[in-house]
């Protein structure tokens, strides 16, 4: 059974929708720009689903980019969700590198960044842009 | 031209006057994502006296205090498609180097009295207490679907400054609760 990738257009509008790249043959998975949504869980379901889905079947190496520069607090638990997913991934022996990009002036999301880090145990290296 | 007779009970001229007074945006009324949208690009527009930081720290606290007041006011609007929309009011301030952001609405005093219990611890610890109230809220915010707490624990940390809470009591059941917050123009 192949794995497709999830490729979805960010947006700002009323809602901010992310943009997606979940790339199933390099294990590139991006997530970029604002996070708020009319239905948060329903937007990050698919996404989380589709992390689990990689990580026990295709089993390939994972590079997981966020470029958020901004999510609400409903967001920040399927953030949350998704990192956790790459955490028992890594614990199983998976191969996973999660890459952080941040707005250097923005120390807020930074320490948000650090704070993931203790939260799942997952090394998160810290790119300021 | 004809006079209405009973058009207001209040003077729009003091009413005018009193929101000359450092007040950069004030907005009653229903909130929702539309309202949001206009009222994010007029805060953009207004806060240009302060440094980024300032105007995307003011810009993230509006976010998640004006979703509050849409989700939670015990006074909404409901639209034809059946969605309600929370009603309150929101004022954003300029006092020399800071930024003053209030929010009110009307809540149930039965509703209102965890938040309060909330805010009050918010107010009692410091910024490293604050990031572990915050994980640990999160780690248990999948269990529960009133993910407010996190927001106002969010605000707090983006504010840098305690939460300003008031609760004027309308009735026997409800009272209006008000969120003020501060942030300087040049934070962290």
């Amino acid at each position: 059974m192949e794995l497709e990738d999830i490729v979805i257009e960010g947006s700002h509008k009323n809602f901010f929708t992310p943009s997606v790249n979940f790339n199933a043959k390099t294990g590139i998975c991006e997530l970029s720009g604002e996070s708020f949504l009319e239905d948060t869980q329903e937007f990050y379901k698919p996404l989380i689903d589709w992390l689990e889905e990689y990580t026990t079947k295709i089993k390939k190496p994972i590079a997981f980019l966020i470029k958020l520069t901004y999510f609400n607090t409903s967001t920040s638990r399927c953030i949350l969700d998704l990192l956790n997913v790459l955490k028992d991934y890594e614990d199983d022996g998976g191969d996973v590198t999660v890459n952080w990009h941040y707005d250097e002036n923005d120390s807020d999301m930074e320490e948000d960044i650090e704070d993931y880090m203790i939260d799942t145990g997952l090394n998160i290296n810290i790119i300021p842009f | 031209m004809e006079k209405i007779d009973d058009k207001y009970d209040f003077s729009l001229y003091e009413y005018h006057n009193l929101l000359q007074q450092n007040i950069l945006v004030s907005y009653k009324g229903p909130i929702d994502e539309r309202i949001m949208n206009v009222i994010g690009e007029n805060i953009e527009l207004v806060t240009n006296d302060g440094n980024d930081k300032a105007k995307s720290k003011i810009f993230k606290i509006f976010m998640e205090l004006a979703q509050n007041v849409w989700l939670y006011s015990a006074e909404s609007l409901s639209t034809a498609s059946g969605r309600k929309l929370g009603m309150g009011t929101l004022v954003i301030g300029e006092f020399g180097d800071a930024y003053t952001f209030v929010t009110g609405n009307v809540v149930r005093n039965t509703d209102i009295e965890p938040v309060i219990e909330k805010c009050e611890i918010i107010n009692s610890l410091d910024r490293d207490s604050l990031r572990e109230y915050r994980r640990e809220q999160r780690r248990l915010a999948g269990t529960k679907k009133n993910s407010g707490n996190i927001g106002l624990i969010q605000v707090a940390l983006t504010a840098e400054s305690p939460l300003d809470i008031e609760l004027t009591p309308v009735s026997d059941e409800e009272s209006f609760f008000s969120i003020a917050v501060k942030i300087k123009k040049t934070g962290r």
